[in-house]
């Protein structure tokens, strides 16, 4: 049974650290790095999955340790050094993994009551988590194997409070079997064991079924009722994702307001300008000029790292067709600046192949009206396959990195 | 346990010793992500909330479950068991669903930062996620009831 939640257990952290990982490095790219644009909604995909996955940790790693928590009370609670060093990584990974699954989920909500950084801890977590998997895995890997080959057979001293096996007929009801070399406790503890100790017994293979259907059902419930958030068909079912989809202005989310950014006066200003830059040649547009430029239409999804994403119309002037008017070469990277002051995305980088992407637009308008100043007004970044937070919203200058 | 598996094979003990030391080196890095990203004085409050997640989870969670548990069956101690466990998995799920949705209850009364963040009646919406498993729990209840009251009233084959 351990091995059974075990398996889903491990499959979702790995899911949860491979996309993970993929969007770590879209957001802090190393040198060499190039990304896939298609498909589209790429990173819709896997960063709700990395969401999705996440939420069905919870009853995951609760059944889990619900199947093993008569081992916390092992007897010697210290066989070896060995064993010492096995508690402890497993202590390590229960405590950082409650933490890891509560804060990522924390984060959906954009509430922060813990004191430290999100986003550091949140990375640094997850190698802890699948280093003491790893080690975990090595540990119990005879166990594993024997379950992945013949039916388990758990051993006669081994105990579980979800019965395994198709054995263990009780002969005798548990009510008054005193006298059986333990001696009777006394006073309110002894009372309260005898109680215990005259719970009824149930049929051991519906306790096995049912146990197992209840965290199915608990899976297929926080998914299911959360997801609607990225998957489109399951939006009917959305009632507790943190998101909704069609909710905001336009009928698309916003994560970063034009108030917590600063930007208004900046954005609404008449003299506003987007310079291209490359290499010594610069060239400015007002909005006007945007606007007389070629326009191309392309249907992107805006997908944020807290897993919600949503389907959205944008027309605009085509990147690359901007920095042409710059003389920009084909390998050029470039540095996307906003009008904010501060936040972590005020510029980012964005590498030639989203550049060079015919899909990668300065957009001017969101489903058929000029964008809200809560989307970017005057103009902003939409490409393929990017995350939310790289999609550069009050677009200020566009410059060539090292050119 | 390490000690207890007999007749270890050759190649169990490679992988064995491979994803050791690869898990050791995954911890050893996620140790050094921490100490070099994260401020030294936040790192208290790190080691702070996985010991408490521990305490929480060791110490609170479990023995109210056991306790649930043992008080469900003891007070349908002459139902189906069928029916036990309909009521224990009914309990467990409105917990579970509480548990993820509760915080997003108190984060909206916090203030969400933007009104496109949890714009939904998530409390309201819990409410009927609990009446959904109310009445989906007497409901299964009430046919395990009926199938066991059918057999018992049906000849038994085995009696004579």
């Amino acid at each position: 049974m351990a091995t059974v939640i075990g398996r889903l257990l491990g499959l979702a952290f790995l899911l949860c650290f491979g996309t993970g990982l993929y969007s770590h490095f879209l957001q802090q790219p190393l040198p060499w790095m190039r990304f896939p644009t298609r498909p589209t909604g790429l990173y819709q995909w896997t960063q709700g999955t990395h969401i999705i996955a996440g939420i069905a940790c919870f009853p995951l790693l609760l059944a889990k340790l619900y199947v093993v928590f008569p081992q916390l009370f092992q007897y010697p609670p210290v066989k070896s050094f060995a064993n010492f060093l096995e508690r402890a990584s497993i202590a390590l990974f229960v405590g950082a993994s409650l933490v890891e699954i509560t804060i990522g989920l924390l984060n959906t909500y954009q509430w922060y009551p813990f004191p430290f950084s999100f986003k550091q801890v949140h990375f640094a977590l997850a190698f802890v988590i699948i280093g003491s998997l790893l080690v975990h895995i090595g540990v119990k890997l005879p166990v594993i194997a024997a379950h992945w080959r013949a039916t388990p057979a758990p051993g006669p001293d081994e105990r579980h409070p979800v019965d395994t096996g198709e054995d263990t007929a009780e002969d005798a009801p548990a009510d008054g079997d005193d006298g059986q070399g333990l001696p009777r406790t006394r006073g309110l503890t002894g009372r309260l064991l005898a109680y215990i100790d005259a719970t009824p017994r149930m049929a051991p293979r519906t306790s096995r079924r049912g146990f197992l259907t209840t965290v199915a059902l608990g899976v297929a419930a926080v998914v299911g009722l959360t997801a609607g958030q990225t998957v489109a068909p399951l939006d009917g079912a959305n009632v507790f994702g943190p998101r909704k989809k069609g909710v905001g202005p336009q009928g698309v989310p916003v994560n970063r307001t034009s108030a917590q950014a600063k930007v208004a006066t900046a954005a609404l200003a008449a003299d506003w300008v987007l310079t291209v830059a490359h290499g010594g040649t610069e060239r400015s547009f007002s909005r006007d000029e945007l606007a007389a430029l070629p326009q191309t239409d392309v249907d992107l999804p805006i997908a944020c790292v807290e897993g919600w994403s949503q389907m959205a119309s944008w027309r605009g002037v085509r990147l690359r067709d901007l920095v042409d008017q710059v003389g920009a070469s084909p390998d050029a990277d470039f540095r996307i600046i906003s009008l904010e002051q501060r936040g972590g995305f005020k510029q980012t980088e964005m590498g030639r192949e989203y550049v060079r992407d015919s899909l990668t637009l300065v957009a001017l308008e969101l489903n058929g009206g000029i964008l809200d100043l809560e989307h970017g007004y005057p103009a902003r970044m939409i490409a393929p396959g990017r995350p939310g937070v790289l999609q550069t919203k009050w677009l200020s200058r566009i410059e060539a990195i090292d050119a | 346990m390490m000690t207890t598996t007999p007749a270890v094979s050759q190649r169990m003990r490679a992988a064995r010793v491979a994803l050791i030391g690869l898990g050791v080196l995954g911890l050893a890095w996620g140790a050094y992500v921490l100490v070099d990203t994260v401020a030294v004085q936040r790192l208290p409050g790190v080691a702070l909330w996985i010991g408490a997640a521990i305490v929480l989870h060791d110490a609170v969670l479990s023995p109210l479950v056991f306790g649930l548990g043992v008080l469900t069956r003891r007070a349908g101690h002459r139902l189906a068991g069928g029916i036990i466990v309909t009521v224990q998995a009914a309990i467990v799920l409105g917990s579970l669903l509480s548990l993820i949705v509760v915080p997003a209850i108190i984060a909206q009364s916090l203030g969400a930062k933007n009104p496109t963040v949890l714009p939904l009646d998530y409390a309201l919406n819990l409410g009927v996620a609990w009446l959904v498993l109310a009445a989906g729990s007497i409901a299964v209840s009430v046919w395990f009831y009926a199938r066991t009251r059918r057999a018992n009233q049906r000849p038994s084959l085995f009696q004579s």
